[in-house]
């Protein structure tokens, strides 16, 4: 078994615009400016980066009362200030929690919103359906915040470190009950989703056992999440940390399954310096847990699992013989060969990303899109006027208030699209990257796709707007609307009606379309029945000279162009990517 | 030059004669037959581009001027290959590669009304295109379509609670294309697409949409397509048409090269839904090509070219479709209509073609029309210049009034409200084929009202008594132009019944909306101010 065999075709805008669907949310026309005379490996430098810093946190933009004098929503927190760092407290006129949690998903929307050109944020969304904490059951935004952070943490480095970080990860004990895992009391939740979900899965090289969840959820007893302490006193909630407790933990040696190599874990009593931590019982049975994840690790399973997890995310869930043996095992190969470098997920991700296999032509223009990758893709790819914060966020309220809510209105899209952020709905993710035979399918359903519909409508058609009556600093409200004559602009030739067209279809449409298609496209919206171009090119070039023109057929440009991509939205090739 | 009068219809002949004769038929239907069986069905047809209405339909007497190099000498059709019809004293004919619609107008079945426009046109395609679709005068804007004005006259609460047992099936449908504004009523559409996605069954077959192919792509392409159709609430009932329906003729345009190919397969999805029991009252169709500025004739052979092509094509198509309609046995119910967005002008150019003009003479096509031809030849001044316009006969709102009120049966103060001003009536269509039935009325209580005006008409104010769901809920009044002049209520409601106040004090008299937007749910009502 070889490497993994590299793309070796010519790359030109197709595979381009192919390898930019997958990796980001949308097409951009800027972002194939960006890349357009680049060759594959420049590309894929940009595309699949190592891990970049931290974004800053999310910030207060929430309220009860848009007179701030009266607002009692999080006292503790300056408005236009972040509050990932001041926990909440039950002395708080009103409790904050929640907004936070909603704060923390609208700006997880908003990252995406305005993503680099990067893998990276969708590497985040992977990990969310791959590492679940969900925010319903963990009900803590500071926790929810530091879970996600770890993500970020190693979206493009060490696999293997960031299991390691994640076990004992605040958020992540209180989800799959490790808190409550006691060597009198052993919860199993944590040591088995670890195995069948994060790290091995249930294929057919899958061969851990139930005595293997019972011994590895014994390694991992004492562990316990600290949510407050006393302070003068005073019951004090502090930032979710973990915390550990040695006589709860069971220090006999656990036994593994042959699938382990009978592999035996036991504080390691060679151990005698206790930093970083405390104690040196504590010491020991961090050392146990790393003991659990090298052994794990050690298996060939968990790369092909991951590489599955992979192809099934970035390319196509149908895994034949043909994919597992020449893109799963050489992949595998590569997660092995590199199991402890700090830049692993980037080199596996970008051998994926480069390889034959991937821009294969039966797997373009075949994945049904996420609600994330459809709505966002939208904003982005359409240019969607979204208002940012200014550089002092606290001075301008404004601003800060229209991003949020704007935000916010992607969000609740992904939400009733079935895709809640920090919010998949069980441990196993979103069942469209799992569950046989249907996959990518089920995100689209007599349910889901009205909403679909009625968000590109919206998204197409209405204002976005907020009284200034009715926002915080009560001064100037804000109005958004997609301006469809700007995004034309872009274009190479918008005046050549068959460019227009084609460069749209281009853009928006995973699978083509005919040239049949799209002519009648061009006749029906661009000349209005008629036959000949130049009413399009006539009515475009004066309109553009001058948007106030009183000429019957120039004034309809804007409508012209709302009524095309309003309707190419509605076509099933838009929900294909 | 000696002007002839003839007005070859026979207004005469309306009155006593005819209602007995048809009288007996539709009450003897409307006590026979389920209500459904009864339907009219409009068939709509725009010829895009602007029709040169003086080479479809020739004033023979006018010959002498036409005949000019000045005026039409380019591209004149002879005068002996000209269709004559029949009670025009040969003064009137059609283009000789018309002569299935020939065939239709001699059973009586074909109304031509002449020189059909309005004051002040347009040059604008777009703009009078516009105005042919709304109704409106050559400076007014207006947000709905007359067609779909009348639909929401007699469907008020679409789309709230539709498809329901009553009408399970679209109000309208636009075939091969997006739903044009002649359809929309301030914002609402009233019709649904069947082409691309909205056309899941493929009913449009390759014109629209691409097939799916045979490799995952395909697949998912497929998969999407299917749950638009199941979530497309008129996509079973449609389906349902189009399972149990049936074409019988075999005169539509065979071959993907055939003049008229796409307009005659378009045509028979609109039979074939037809018989299968749709209850959809009007379909839109629109063909391409009529914007004849250069080479519009072969110039060997005046009878040949692009113009005879567009017309045989048309021509074909329909007479196709007719014939299919009487096989089916569906002739009582079914008529037609063509418009174009002007004519084009009396002068040819130096190019062989025709430039934009006015006024055009339009078909009205079926059994249940009087037929004949409406109106004179219209006179062609031998010193026409580059600027010379037909002048307009009939406002082409004139011949809107007459399907609404005589195949529609909209008696007249409500005719007034939908069409925003009073016009004449022509005879194309037997008033007698309206008798006075409950269908208008059980109609109207259709769906959920969720808002309505009451009293309405009124002098001042009103009251905008509306339903919420619960929500965010806004109630807006609109006017003719799609503007909102009010903004009643924009907040969060409990659910329940309101009343609010309407006070229009300061607005003009006229037609205005209420609108009320609840979620995904959108109802709009017309309501009239008078003074």
């Amino acid at each position: 078994m070889g490497s993994i065999k590299p793309f070796s075709g010519p790359f030109g805008k197709p595979e381009l615009i192919h390898l930019l669907r997958r990796t980001m949310f949308g097409v951009k026309k800027s972002d194939l400016n960006f890349f357009k005379s680049k060759n594959l490996d420049e590309v894929l430098q940009v595309l699949v980066p190592k891990t970049p810093a931290l974004p800053d946190p999310p910030l207060r933009a929430y309220y009860n009362n848009v007179d701030p004098t009266k607002d009692t929503l999080d006292s503790l927190v300056k408005f236009g200030t972040t509050w990932v760092d001041t926990p909440a407290q039950a002395s708080q006129p009103a409790n904050p929690s929640g907004s936070r949690r909603n704060s923390l998903k609208q700006w997880l929307t908003g990252l995406q919103l305005h993503q680099d050109r990067s893998v990276y944020e969708k590497m985040i969304m992977f990990y969310q359906t791959l590492l679940v904490t969900e925010d319903a059951v963990v009900e803590n935004s500071h926790a929810m915040y530091n879970t996600q952070s770890l993500y970020r943490k190693y979206a493009m480095g060490n696999y293997k470190q960031l299991i390691k970080d994640i076990t004992l990860d605040a958020g992540m004990l209180r989800y799959l009950n490790g808190e409550r895992n006691t060597k009198s009391a052993p919860d199993e939740n944590y040591g088995r989703e670890l195995q069948e979900l994060f790290c091995i899965g249930k294929g057919p090289g899958s061969g851990y056992t139930e005595d293997d969840v019972k011994a590895a959820a014994k390694v991992m007893t004492g562990w316990y999440v600290i949510y407050n302490e006393k302070i003068n006193n005073v019951t004090t909630n502090v930032i979710p940390r973990k915390a550990f407790n040695k006589n709860n933990h069971d220090t006999n040696p656990k036994v593994f399954s042959a699938f382990y190599k009978d592999a035996v874990i036991q504080p390691d009593l060679k151990i005698t310096n206790p930093a970083p931590f405390a104690t040196i019982d504590e010491r020991r049975a961090f050392d146990e847990v790393e003991q659990l994840i090298t052994m794990i690790f050690n298996t060939d399973e968990l790369s092909r699992y991951i590489c599955r997890r992979l192809w099934n995310y970035f390319v196509y869930y149908d895994i034949t013989p043909e994919i597992e043996s020449e893109v799963i095992e050489p992949l595998a190969e590569l997660f092995r060969a590199n199991v402890d470098h700090q830049d692993q997920m980037q080199i596996v991700v970008k051998a994926l990303l480069g390889s034959e296999y991937f821009f294969k032509p039966e797997h373009r223009g075949c994945m049904i899109k996420s609600p994330a990758d459809f709505h966002i893709g939208m904003a982005r790819t359409f240019d969607f006027p979204i208002p940012r914060q200014s550089a002092d966020p606290s001075k301008d309220f404004t601003n800060l208030e229209a991003q949020y809510y704007m935000w916010n209105i992607f969000r609740t899209y992904n939400v009733n699209a079935g895709q809640d952020v920090n919010d998949p709905p069980n441990v196993a993710g979103w069942a469209a990257y799992y569950q046989t035979p249907s996959f990518h399918e089920i995100w689209i359903d007599t349910a889901t796709y009205p909403f679909r519909k009625g968000a590109y409508e919206a998204i197409g058609r209405s204002n976005f707007t907020l009284k200034a009556a009715n926002t915080y600093d009560g001064k100037s409200g804000f109005l958004n609307k997609m301006n469809f004559v700007d995004f034309v602009k872009q274009f190479d030739n918008p005046s050549d009606p068959n460019e227009l067209i084609r460069e749209a279809v281009e853009l928006l449409f995973g699978p083509p379309l005919s040239q049949a298609t799209k002519d009648q496209l061009k006749t029906n919206y661009l000349l209005l029945g008629q036959a000949t171009d130049y009413y399009w090119t006539d009515a475009w070039d004066v309109y553009i000279a001058n948007p106030n023109t009183s000429d019957p057929e120039s004034k309809k440009v804007p409508q012209m162009l709302q009524d095309l991509f309003v309707y190419l939205m509605s076509a099933a090739e838009f929900h294909i990517c | 030059m000696k002007r002839r009068s003839f007005i070859q219809s026979v207004p005469v002949a309306v009155g006593g004669m005819t209602v007995t004769a048809h009288g007996a038929s539709p009450l003897l239907a409307a006590l026979t037959n389920a209500l459904g069986d009864t339907d009219r069905v409009l068939v709509i047809i725009q010829l895009n581009g602007g029709n040169d209405g003086l080479n479809m339909v020739i004033p023979l007497d006018q010959y002498a001027s036409l005949s000019q190099a000045t005026i039409r000498q380019n591209i004149l059709l002879p005068e002996d290959k000209v269709l004559k019809f029949g009670g025009t004293n040969n003064a009137t004919g059609l283009h000789p590669s018309m002569n299935r619609l020939y065939d239709l107008y001699n059973e009586g079945k074909m109304a031509v009304i002449q020189s059909v426009g309005y004051p002040k046109f347009s040059y604008s395609h777009f703009r009078a295109t516009d105005i042919w679709m709304t109704g409106s005068d050559a400076t007014e804007y207006i947000n709905s379509g007359w067609a779909g004005r009348y639909l929401a006259y007699e469907y008020p609460n679409y789309p709230v609670g539709f498809p329901n047992t009553v009408m399970p099936d679209p109000l309208s449908i636009r075939v091969g294309g997006n739903i044009v504004l002649g359809l929309q009523n301030q914002g609402v559409p009233m019709a649904i697409s069947i082409s691309n996605t909205n056309d899941p069954l493929n009913l449009t077959g390759s014109l629209f949409q691409d097939p799916a192919s045979a490799n995952y792509m395909g697949k998912e392409l497929a998969y999407v397509r299917e749950v638009q159709r199941q979530t497309d609430k008129f996509g079973d009932s449609v389906k349902n048409s189009a399972d149990k329906g049936t074409n019988l003729s075999t005169m539509y345009p065979k071959a993907t090269t055939d003049l008229g190919y796409t307009l005659g397969q378009q045509l028979s999805i609109v039979a074939k839904l037809i018989s299968g029991g749709i209850k959809t009252r009007i379909f839109w169709l629109s063909t391409g090509g009529y914007d004849t500025h250069a080479g519009q004739v072969a110039s060997a052979d005046h009878t040949t070219g692009t113009h005879a092509n567009l017309l045989k094509g048309l021509s074909d198509a329909v007479g196709a479709f007719m014939n299919d309609i009487k096989l089916l046995g569906l002739e009582d119910r079914v008529i037609g209509m063509t418009f174009s967005e002007f004519g084009r002008r009396i002068i040819s150019n130096a190019s062989g073609g025709t430039d934009h003009g006015a006024a055009q003479p339009m078909f009205v096509f079926g059994k249940k029309v009087v037929g004949g031809v409406v109106g004179a030849n219209p006179i062609i001044d031998p010193k026409s210049t580059v600027g010379s316009n037909l002048p307009m006969q009939y406002d082409f709102r004139s011949v809107y009034a007459s399907i609404l009120s005589d195949w529609f049966c909209v008696p007249d103060p409500d005719l007034q409200q939908i069409l925003l001003r009073n016009y004449q009536k022509l005879p194309i269509l037997d008033p007698g084929n309206c008798i006075p039935t409950s269908v208008h009325d059980q109609n109207n209580r259709l769906g959920e009202n969720l808002v309505y005006a009451y009293p309405n008409p009124f002098v001042q104010s009103t009251k905008i008594k509306f339903e919420t769901k619960g929500g965010h809920t806004q109630i807006q009044i609109i006017n003719n132009e799609g503007s909102v002049i009010k903004t009643l209520l924009d907040q969060d409601m409990q659910s329940g019944k309101y009343t609010l106040d309407c006070d229009l004090e300061d607005a003009a008299a006229g037609i205005y909306y209420v609108r009320l937007q609840n979620g995904v749910l959108q109802q709009v009502k017309s309501m009239m101010k008078v003074r």
